[in-house]
């Protein structure tokens, strides 16, 4: 029995021996894997897919998100610095007619007035209009001639608003486009 | 369960500790010092889905730059006191002006074998080239500044010399090297 018992350890040591090699390894190599994603780094990457950011300006920028017919894809992300956001989505092919959806829920929790500016396009011209709309104001950002404008909504302090985005057109479109919109916290 | 390995194992986690603990310290440090401003960025990308982000590229290098500073100093400090310890208790052994200096200086009871082996040496000293050669990617990437590299490369050739010269006396106590004791 006794014989039996070593000979049970003297295995379990030895199989043990090739896992204690990995684990010695692995400390070697996890704080280099750590101390390489610990890198800083600048605001040139983006953020992935955020459905809400809170921004050093002091303003929360929501995405409202949810399902459409015609709008999909929605995505707000992070770039080119810490107050600037990009809004993508898709906007799928439609008969003649208006079509909105509320995207964006944008919060100035400052005691300040904040102006933010967005500027959106599509990447092809189907010769819709595109608008913003918030409260009875549109804010045109292109329109069926393809000329794009630069909106600047102000926000007084503690304000909330929603954003919705409009696109109007006199005729049908048959296939989906790209929409992309800059947002821009101002200091 | 080869005990080799044990002990290796036991001796690596502390400079595995150290060497996170002192980059994430030193980037809350420089951060909390200088007042930049830094946001969490959450993208997945490597191990860790979270990742420090700042607006301004001279904020990132800056903070780079000495946090990797602290992290070879906090590796360095513990590795040349282990490396010099036995270097200067071996020769004291070869040499009585080394053992006279170390009176005057009344620095005797610090000078023993306890608690420092070639195997901790080696592995610390491991930790430190590695994260040198960190910084010194880093400084060629431009993501630290020049004189971080240079200090780096200068900690990495002393690291990998101290090392060299405890294993020459480590192998001198199995074959002596008998034209210097005649």
């Amino acid at each position: 029995m006794a014989i039996q018992s070593f000979k049970t350890k003297k295995i379990l040591s030895k199989l043990s021996e090739p896992l204690l090699i990995v684990v010695l390894i692995l400390v070697f190599v996890i704080p280099v894997i750590s101390v390489l994603n610990l890198t800083p780094t600048t605001g040139t990457i983006k953020k992935s897919d955020v459905l809400g950011t809170s921004t050093q300006s002091g303003c929360t920028i929501d995405l409202i998100g949810g399902q459409h017919k015609i709008f999909s894809s929605e995505k707000l992300t992070q770039a080119e610095g810490i107050n600037t956001f990009e809004y993508t989505l898709t906007i799928g092919k439609r008969a003649a007619g208006t079509y909105s959806k509320p995207i964006l829920r944008i919060k100035n929790k400052t005691d300040q007035p904040k102006t933010i500016t967005f500027d959106g396009q599509t990447t092809t011209n189907t010769k819709s209009d595109i608008f913003l709309l918030s409260g009875n104001k549109s804010y045109i950002l292109q329109n069926n001639l393809g000329v794009t404008h630069t909106e600047k909504i102000v926000f007084n302090p503690g304000e909330e608003k929603i954003i919705f985005l409009s696109v109007v057109n006199s005729s049908g479109v048959q296939f989906s486009e790209n929409f992309k919109m800059t947002i821009q916290i101002e200091q | 369960m080869s005990k080799l390995l044990k002990r290796a194992l036991k001796i690596a986690i502390w400079p595995a500790i150290v060497m996170i603990a002192a980059k994430i310290l030193g980037i809350l440090g420089i951060n909390a010092l200088y007042g930049l401003d830094y946001y969490i960025d959450n993208q997945i990308q490597g191990i860790y889905s979270v990742q420090i982000c700042y607006s301004e590229p001279s904020s990132a290098i800056l903070v780079n730059s000495l946090s990797d500073i602290i992290m070879i100093t906090a590796l360095a400090l513990p590795t040349f006191y282990f490396t010099s310890k036995t270097l200067l208790y071996q020769t004291s052994f070869q040499n009585p002006r080394t053992i006279v200096k170390i009176t005057e200086l009344n620095i005797l009871k610090w000078i023993t074998k306890k608690g420092t082996t070639f195997l901790q040496i080696f592995i610390w000293s491991s930790f430190l080239i590695t994260s040198s050669a960190i910084t010194v990617a880093h400084s060629i990437q431009g993501n630290a500044y020049n004189w971080v590299g240079i200090t780096a490369i200068i900690v990495g050739i002393l690291t990998i010399w101290g090392t060299i010269k405890t294993y020459q006396l480590e192998t001198d106590k199995i074959y002596p090297r008998e034209n210097i004791y005649y």
